[in-house]
């Protein structure tokens, strides 16, 4: 267990959206464990990843995403998602509004977190650990 | 200065993945750290020169400009001979900056600096 004046970051990428390949699922038990670890743990959506934080989704068959997604956010994990290609994808618009972007939507889940890739370069230069899952 | 070691391992205009590495690079090296962009299997398409105006032709912007981009910024790029020899790229079919190295060479590259090594 790591003690929490220690506690160390591990991120990780998700390049590949769920159930058309098993990196989703890779990512998430990787991830609870390491919090079950005491580790802090900061998640960056990426590309077609973003598809990991819709609501709804309801595999039948498959590794339930959506749900361990959630779970990891009850358990302390920090998701963020790719802001444009979240707009892309029709999750957020992303748009001004009072001065803010708007980042509202029933399409993802709740707790999940938006920036640009600078976000994610900041994760990166923090983070003590670098995991990246997909790519193919 | 931190350093950070991106992996391409698909041809640019086909998936999106060239693209999201290169502003994943872009990004870093922006803020003042070291990157190193690995072009390995058909990710080596992704350093020819001479692309034909893509994104009117395809929709797709250029990668030769996010490559050229990353190496003002001073960030390394480095596509794998072996792959290049495969497919019939030449040294000088790259764009100007790109450099050429053995699978032995990248693999020491990855060990010594991959502290931060992400995959595309």
């Amino acid at each position: 267990m790591v003690e929490s004046s220690k506690k160390k970051t591990v991120a990780m990428m998700l390049f590949s959206a769920p159930f058309g390949s098993q990196y989703a699922d890779h990512l998430c038990r990787v991830a609870e464990r390491a919090l079950d670890k005491g580790y802090a743990v900061e998640i960056f959506l990426y590309s077609d990843a973003v598809h990991a934080q819709m609501t709804e989704q309801n595999p039948k068959l498959f590794f339930p995403v959506g749900e361990a997604v959630k779970r990891l956010i009850e358990k302390g994990a920090v998701i963020k998602s790719c802001e444009i290609c979240s707009i892309a994808r029709g999750y957020i618009k992303g748009e001004l509004k009072d001065g803010k972007k708007d980042y509202s939507s029933t399409k993802v889940i709740n707790g999940v977190n938006f920036c640009s890739i600078y976000g994610f370069v900041d994760l990166l230069s923090r983070a003590d650990k670098v995991l990246s899952f997909g790519g193919s | 200065m931190p350093k950070l070691v991106i992996e391409i391992s698909h041809s640019p205009f086909g998936h999106e993945n060239a693209y999201a590495a290169l502003f994943a690079a872009m990004a870093w090296v922006s803020m003042g750290n070291e990157a190193v962009v690995l072009l390995r299997g058909e990710g080596v398409h992704v350093g020819r020169k001479g692309q034909v105006d893509p994104f009117k032709n395809i929709g797709l912007p250029p990668t030769e400009k996010q490559v050229t981009e990353v190496l003002e910024m001073e960030g390394r790029v480095i596509a794998d001979r072996r792959a290049l020899q495969m497919r019939g790229i030449r040294a000088e079919d790259l764009i100007q900056g790109v450099e050429v190295l053995d699978s032995g060479e990248i693999s020491e590259i990855m060990i010594k600096e991959g502290e931060r090594f992400l995959t595309f």
